[in-house]
């Protein structure tokens, strides 16, 4: 098993729980997106983010609207539904159990 | 000299060199060809005209107003490999891998003289369609064939993409597969589109 391979393994992992943490903190729209999570190296090719989005919005986790650009295209912006925020706080509360179980063990 | 198109990207009309075009096309096409479900396909390949759009804005100025070559692989650099980008699909690829080398029975819009039923028939049986038609006119003849295609036009999905082309012609739906068969699409669109040049 090569490490890149795991790397990109645990990069997927935590994608979509990220994407719903950076839209808790406001509406945003896919490039608001991908300078954030490529910011944080979480993502490397812009294309891998709209499969999940589109997954995420058909799984009812969140909604989206059009608004009008000066710049270029119109944008499409996503929030957050109630149902993505139950979801997120779910994650949430995995993913710090996870980070402690991990820890204890790197501890030891 | 190069000849250019106008295509419509996320509502907005580029120019782009015909080399770029084509690459633009064959990139798209390929990353449609990796989803099977026609509402996701729709709404992915969108989003991505969208930024693809939005990116050649920022490529574009006053002393740049077409789209070249350079511009598009550098888009197909930063949206990334189209099997990377449907990685997040896996599990439908490995659905897809089960069904492999079983034929399905869809109708053949590459192949179709009314509703594409006697070419999806023919892809099935694995003769040619042309003897389908044949037979069926014989069945017109004798009156049942109309109802009998309507039928079947009626109830036999369309293939629309390129897993179920593969699927309808009895080849294993795989990322070769795939390639392969998108790129001699391709090709046949690059030679009736020179036809239609001269």
């Amino acid at each position: 098993m090569d490490f890149e391979n795991v790397k990109a393994q645990m990069r997927k992992g935590v994608l979509e729980f990220c994407i719903l943490s950076i839209l808790s903190k406001g509406d945003a729209y896919a490039t608001d997106l991908l300078n954030n999570l490529k910011e944080s190296e979480l993502i490397v090719v812009e294309g891998t983010l709209y499969p999940l989005l589109t997954r995420q919005k058909n799984a009812g986790l969140l909604s989206y609207r059009w608004e009008e650009s000066t710049q270029g295209p119109p944008r499409k912006y996503y929030a957050l539904t109630d149902k993505g925020r139950e979801v997120l706080k779910e994650s949430e509360a995995s993913w710090r159990e996870l980070i402690e179980s991990v820890d204890s063990i790197l501890k030891k | 000299m190069k000849k250019t198109f106008s295509v419509n990207l996320g509502n907005r009309v580029y120019s782009i060199d015909d080399d770029a075009y084509m690459k633009l096309k064959e990139y798209l096409d390929r990353i449609e060809g990796y989803f099977s479900d026609q509402k996701e396909r729709e709404d992915i390949i969108n989003d991505i005209e969208m930024r693809i759009s939005e990116l050649f804005t920022e490529y574009l100025g006053s002393n740049k107003q077409v789209i070249t070559l350079n511009d598009v692989e550098e888009v197909i650099k930063v949206m990334g490999d189209p099997r990377e980008i449907s990685g997040a699909e896996e599990q439908s690829q490995a659905t897809h891998e089960r069904h492999s080398g079983t034929r399905r029975i869809y109708r053949d819009p590459d192949n179709r003289m009314i509703g594409g039923v006697c070419g999806g028939l023919g892809a099935y049986l694995g003769i040619d369609p042309v003897i389908v038609r044949i037979l069926f006119i014989l069945f017109l003849i004798f009156g049942i064939g109309f109802l009998v295609y309507i039928i079947l036009w009626i109830v036999v999905p369309e293939a629309r993409t390129t897993a179920q082309k593969l699927e309808m012609r009895g080849d294993s739906v795989n990322v070769s597969n795939i390639g392969s068969f998108v790129k001699d699409e391709f090709e046949s669109v690059k030679k009736s589109f020179r036809r239609n040049k001269n």
